[in-house]
């Protein structure tokens, strides 16, 4: 009789345990749409950010005008005005390919040694955040400014990226 | 008393519904000033949902003034309900090839019920003469 019983534990806990082996993943590479998402400024937004202000610039035509073809770009400093660490190059090294592989622009790689740039490259990142009952939201405003030899600005852009989630409530 | 708990939970659940499915209204000119010059598209729909969710209105395509290509695909969520979607755009040359680009990345977007989205892209540079678009539910 206690045989019995044990086993039929020993199969409700076999039954129990199989859900959370299926939960259990390896590793495994993501290059679909279903990356995921956090609250903060991810890769995947700065690429997008990048790609829209790359976008914006090209169309704008202000390279073409350079007196020098490509012209020589230097990209300055980005400022972090969020509350959150970034590594502001996963902006910028986005653009720098971006605008080297378009050819319609080079850029200095000797951190700031080159005397005479067509066009310098600057900006701020800003994080604004809002919290409305369980909703907790915050929005990253991009902007970046590209100043001529006469440091004026030539080309201006300002992208945001607007990122919510819910807190779960009590259940009933 | 019973009766009333009842009849007001379908109320809240009727509201909820209803509050979910807010649409999107939309005006524009009758007659349409500008001249789209419209790209004839051949479409494979693995996903019959998804295209009635973020349906392909059409593609229009042009070179700016700096010799890029840039396109606009119009989107049209013909659903009820608010979708959740991601798009790539990649990039070909005149022999077919891929064009590598920090661009050709799946990118996030929201549609809402009844709304038109318009998605632009501009070619990474001048070798580029075609394009293909995907799109996924998130």
């Amino acid at each position: 009789m206690n045989t019995k019983r044990t086993l039929v534990h020993c199969l409700i806990a076999a039954l129990a345990a199989l859900p959370l082996c299926s939960c259990a993943t390896t590793p495994h590479v993501v290059e679909g749409p279903n990356k995921a998402t956090s609250m903060g400024i991810d890769t995947e937004d700065f690429a997008s950010q990048a790609d829209q202000m790359i976008q914006s610039l090209l169309s704008s035509g202000i390279l073409d005008k350079s007196a020098r073809k490509p012209a020589v770009m230097v990209v300055g400093r980005i400022v972090n005005n969020t509350t959150r660490q970034l590594d502001t190059d996963l902006l910028t090294k986005n653009i720098r390919v971006a605008l080297n592989k378009s050819g319609k622009a080079t850029t200095d790689v000797t951190g700031g040694a080159l005397s005479d740039p067509d066009f310098t490259l600057s900006g701020k990142i800003i994080e604004n955040r809002v919290r409305q009952g369980n909703i907790r939201q915050s929005t990253y405003t991009f902007q970046l400014s590209l100043s001529d030899q006469a440091g004026t600005a030539a080309w201006e852009e300002q992208k945001e990226v607007t990122k919510q989630s819910e807190r779960a409530g009590a259940g009933f | 008393m019973r009766n009333i708990s009842w009849s007001s939970l379908v109320v809240v659940a009727a509201a909820a519904f209803l509050s979910a499915c807010a649409g999107v209204n939309t005006v524009e000119r009758q007659d349409p000033a500008g001249n789209r010059q419209m790209v004839p598209d051949r479409r494979v729909i693995t996903d019959q949902t998804l295209d009635r969710m973020v349906s392909v209105v059409g593609v229009n395509e042009a070179t700016i003034s700096t010799g890029l290509l840039k396109i606009q695909v119009e989107l049209l969520n013909r659903s009820t309900s608010t979708q959740n979607f991601a798009y790539l755009i990649e990039w070909f040359d005149a022999n077919g090839m891929i064009v590598n680009s920090t661009s050709s990345r799946w990118m996030n977007r929201q549609i809402l019920p009844g709304q038109t989205v318009d998605i632009t892209a501009i070619a990474p540079n001048e070798s580029v003469k075609d394009f293909r678009i995907q799109l996924a539910r998130k």
